[in-house]
């Protein structure tokens, strides 16, 4: 009796465990199955979006200065007002990449992808795929004002719209120029103590840089000065490469010059601006720690007084000393080039919402997010609740004072920290857009670009391919240049540089690029 | 864990002699002990067995979207992809070479180690050493990173140091010369105590009496650590080896990852943090499932070497 039992006990268990096994594996496939609408009625116009109440679960990026959602001002009141309920599922920006991959690798989706910075690569993957709905439709029919800005800009709907017609994501879209550029800002409270002048080219630049390492501007008596530096990485070089005729074009070292597409990595060109950075950096002119440094230490360096030159947006993070501080035009290189290469297309944060296979509102979901894209759904996003959070200042809305500090400021809205699906407009933008930045735009707007594209969609083959090629070429570029500056890599080995680009197929990669604009220029 | 192991696999041989019947007498007379068991069991099929089966996505082109049998068969694609790669050969180097430098240099130091403990004949002194050199093990490694490049950075204490006696500034962390000794070395401090443990367990388990007779004889302390206490804990020390070449491809994996950058990649880009940055980062699924596969391919043929080796040699082996 007694061992019957046990032998009982020992198979029942093992096939338990069998049988559990098999459903760890087979989890996947029971979400794809939930499809077709709840029954509820969708208005057109106007608000609530729906009589019913409907939830909805919100995969969102969160930045390290951001609050909970829950608390936001916006999302409270827009609850209220479409009668949509959001559950927030909120990932920090450090390893952000990581659990949207693995999200969509596990297929455990959540019905709306937030801040997610889908890239066009993975865009057309995860559609084609199915895990992300088209929403080209939808936007016809529930996003007038979606829709009325991808008409007035025509490079909105060719940065977002696949060779098959299809839409996945929807990008952040930035109307202010200023909001698409890093301004230069130079210290010119040393530039008077030192009684120099604003720096024109690049000769003139690195003489500046050389007196603010040597003649102590800050009077300490120490040479502590950090005559130049920049975000973490290579973002020095594309600050800098204007100076040496090469563009930022669809977002990657493109340029386009009379309908013809060159990647530039391995130019000449390319090879004097490493020479360039190289002698800043051995003469301890760039910051060593520029590749090294964390986004927060770079923002302290901002806000210490302590550096001569640097790259931002706005003067937000050095507001307290901002007067010390001008934006300043780019340098004249020594070809005579004089170009503002780094900049960002009106649709700036690519990826930014995309609708999931899982959603069974996908059409409220499509009218939720439209409200954003609106000069009134942007200030209730960026500014929350007028008497509470702003008040209107000569008719354009302004945070209260004690809502306009970076302590208050990225806990009332989900855009600092960059990267939500909204409309950036001169009208929303008040805060990061005052009358220092608006100089320091003017400064820069000459030498822009005439036409910034996009980084284009493939189909996905080709998408495919680009994947497979710039993910050696991009690793191997990276890894070579900061070499290069850093004084780790002789110049001898420039040829060895080039030859193993060419290796790696970067004609082909220029090819594709290439048919890529023909396309779009059609 | 390790112990429970070797238990195991050693008295696996001596049931397989036995005849069917009786073993199922057996296991039904000890039930109690193959309930225990079931747990384990379980575990394997679930976290080790069951993703075997996604292993196929090597094979083919895998999209999430499609699921792992949609997704259309590729064959070698893969693989040949890794292998054409600009990257292949230093990312193998660099794997093999780390792990071998490891082993050659970090896995006596413990064995030394514990002979050293071993020895020293008060007992409130040698917990006490013991103690110092195996706290390090329960710090975190991303503190154990955060402290070396404090300490190693251009204005840290050591380029202080070396500073002050007229020698000019090293960039530690950020030159690939010096990547693999930073990586090693700090692995040692932070890990010698704590392997330790198991060698100082062997040595006590040495029957004192073959101490007392060498010493009679007139063995020195040398000659009693190299004619007693080595083999002794012998068979102890193949296992370890054994054991350790199984993990042979994955060392350290987190650490690297913490360490790397653009400047020192020359020498820390490995298999394991190039599968997590191309596959997990960029989402290249079937590419880096390759790349992991080849890479445990390699391990399984360097286990399956080593241990033929073992057997052959000292007649200690797991299987």
């Amino acid at each position: 009796m007694r061992k019957h039992w046990g032998k009982a006990t020992i198979s029942t268990m093992l096939i338990a465990a069998l049988v559990l096994g098999g459903c760890g594996s087979g989890s996947g496939a029971k979400n794809n199955a939930s499809e077709g609408g709840g029954g509820t009625e969708v208005s057109k116009e106007g608000f609530p979006i729906v009589q019913e109440p409907v939830k909805l679960k919100m995969f969102t990026r969160i930045a390290p200065v951001n609050g909970p959602f829950k608390d936001m001002p916006v999302f409270q009141d827009y609850e209220k007002m479409s009668n949509v309920q959001m559950e927030f599922i909120e990932s920090p920006t450090d390893g952000f990449a990581e659990k949207k991959n693995l999200l969509f690798a596990s297929n455990e989706l959540p019905d709306i992808m937030y801040r997610s910075a889908i890239s066009p690569l993975e865009a057309v993957r995860y559609g084609s795929g199915g895990q992300l709905i088209p929403l080209e439709n939808l936007i016809e029919e529930y996003a007038p004002n979606l829709n009325k800005l991808m008409e007035e800009y025509p490079e909105i709907r060719a940065s977002i719209t696949t060779p098959e017609g299809h839409i996945y994501t929807i990008p952040g879209i930035v109307t202010l120029d200023s909001a698409r550029t890093d301004k230069r800002w130079i210290n010119t409270a040393w530039l008077e103590k030192l009684n120099l002048k604003v720096p024109e080219t690049l000769e003139e630049l690195y003489e500046v840089l050389v007196a603010f390492r040597d003649q102590d501007p800050n009077g300490n008596g120490q040479q502590d000065e950090i005559p130049i530096t920049a975000r973490t990485g290579l973002p020095i070089v594309v600050a800098m490469s204007g100076s040496f005729g090469l563009d930022q074009q669809f977002g990657y070292n493109v340029n386009i010059v009379d309908d013809k597409v060159e990647i530039w990595m391995g130019s000449e060109r390319n090879k004097e601006l490493l020479v360039f950075l190289n002698k800043l950096y051995q003469e301890n002119l760039l910051d060593h720690e520029v590749f090294s440094h964390t986004e927060a230490q770079y923002l302290a360096k901002q806000g210490s007084g302590n550096t001569g030159v640097f790259f931002d947006q706005t003067n937000n993070n050095f507001l307290p000393i901002a007067d010390q501080y001008t934006g300043i035009a780019p340098f004249e290189g020594p070809h005579g080039d004089r170009l503002q290469s780094q900049g960002a297309p009106v649709p700036r944060d690519q990826g930014a919402f995309a609708i999931t296979s899982v959603n069974k509102h996908p059409e409220v979901s499509m009218r939720w997010i439209d409200y954003f894209y609106s000069d009134e759904g942007s200030t209730l996003l960026r500014f929350g609740r007028e008497g509470e959070h702003y008040e209107l200042v000569d008719g354009i809305p302004t945070y209260k004072p004690e809502f306009a500090t970076a302590e208050t400021q990225p806990k009332l809205t989900p855009y600092a920290g960059g990267g939500a699906p909204h409309l950036i407009s001169e009208y929303v933008a008040s805060y990061i857009n005052p009358p220092q930045v608006q100089e320091a735009q003017k400064a820069l707007a000459p030498y822009m670009p005439q036409i910034r594209y996009a980084a284009p969609m493939f189909d996905e083959q080709t998408a495919q391919k680009v994947n497979t090629l710039r993910n050696d070429i991009d690793k191997y570029y990276e890894e070579q240049s900061t070499k290069f500056i850093a004084g780790a890599l002789s110049f001898d080995k420039w040829e060895e540089f080039q030859s193993t680009l060419k290796k790696m197929n970067i004609e082909e990669l220029q090819q594709i690029y290439q048919d890529a604009y023909d396309k779009m220029a059609k | 864990m390790k112990n429970a192991e070797i238990h195991e696999t050693a008295a696996a041989p001596r049931f397989r002699k036995e005849r069917g019947s009786r073993l199922i007498r057996q296991i039904a007379r000890r039930y109690d002990l193959y309930l225990m068991l079931l747990l384990p069991i379980a575990w394997y099929l679930l976290f080790h067995y069951g993703p075997l089966y996604g292993l196929q996505i090597a094979f083919k082109n895998f999209n999430p979207g499609k699921g792992i049998l949609g997704s259309s068969w590729v064959g070698f694609e893969n693989f040949q992809r890794f292998f054409d790669s600009y990257y292949f050969w230093r990312l193998l180097w660099n794997t093999l070479s780390i792990n071998l430098f490891s082993l050659l240099i970090a896995f006596p130091i413990p064995i030394l180690l514990a002979l050293l403990i071993n020895e020293i004949r008060s007992k409130s002194y040698s917990k006490l050493l013991q103690n110092i050199t195996y706290i390090p093990h329960f710090i975190s490694v991303v503190v154990i990173v955060g402290i070396l490049t404090v300490l190693l950075s251009t204005n840290g204490p050591i380029n202080m140091l070396i500073q002050a006696l007229g020698g000019s500034e090293i960039r530690f962390m950020e030159s690939a010369g010096w990547f693999k000794t930073i990586f090693i070395g700090s692995n040692i401090w932070q890990n010698m105590g704590w392997q330790s443990i198991i060698y100082i367990a062997a040595l006590s388990g040495i029957n004192p009496q073959l101490y007392e007779a060498a010493k009679m004889d007139g063995a020195s302390r040398m000659r009693r650590i190299w004619h007693v206490s080595l083999p002794g804990i012998v068979p102890v020390i193949v296992i370890l080896l054994i054991l350790d070449i199984g993990q042979f491809m994955n060392i350290g994996f987190e650490k690297i990852l913490l360490m790397q950058n653009n400047l020192n990649l020359e020498a820390s880009d490995v298999i394991s943090t190039f599968v997590y940055t191309t596959g997990i980062l960029k989402g290249e699924y079937s590419y880096t499932a390759a790349i992991g596969l080849f890479n445990s391919l390699i391990n399984l043929t360097l286990l399956l070497l080593v241990n033929r080796f073992a057997r052959k040699t000292s007649e200690t082996s797991l299987w």
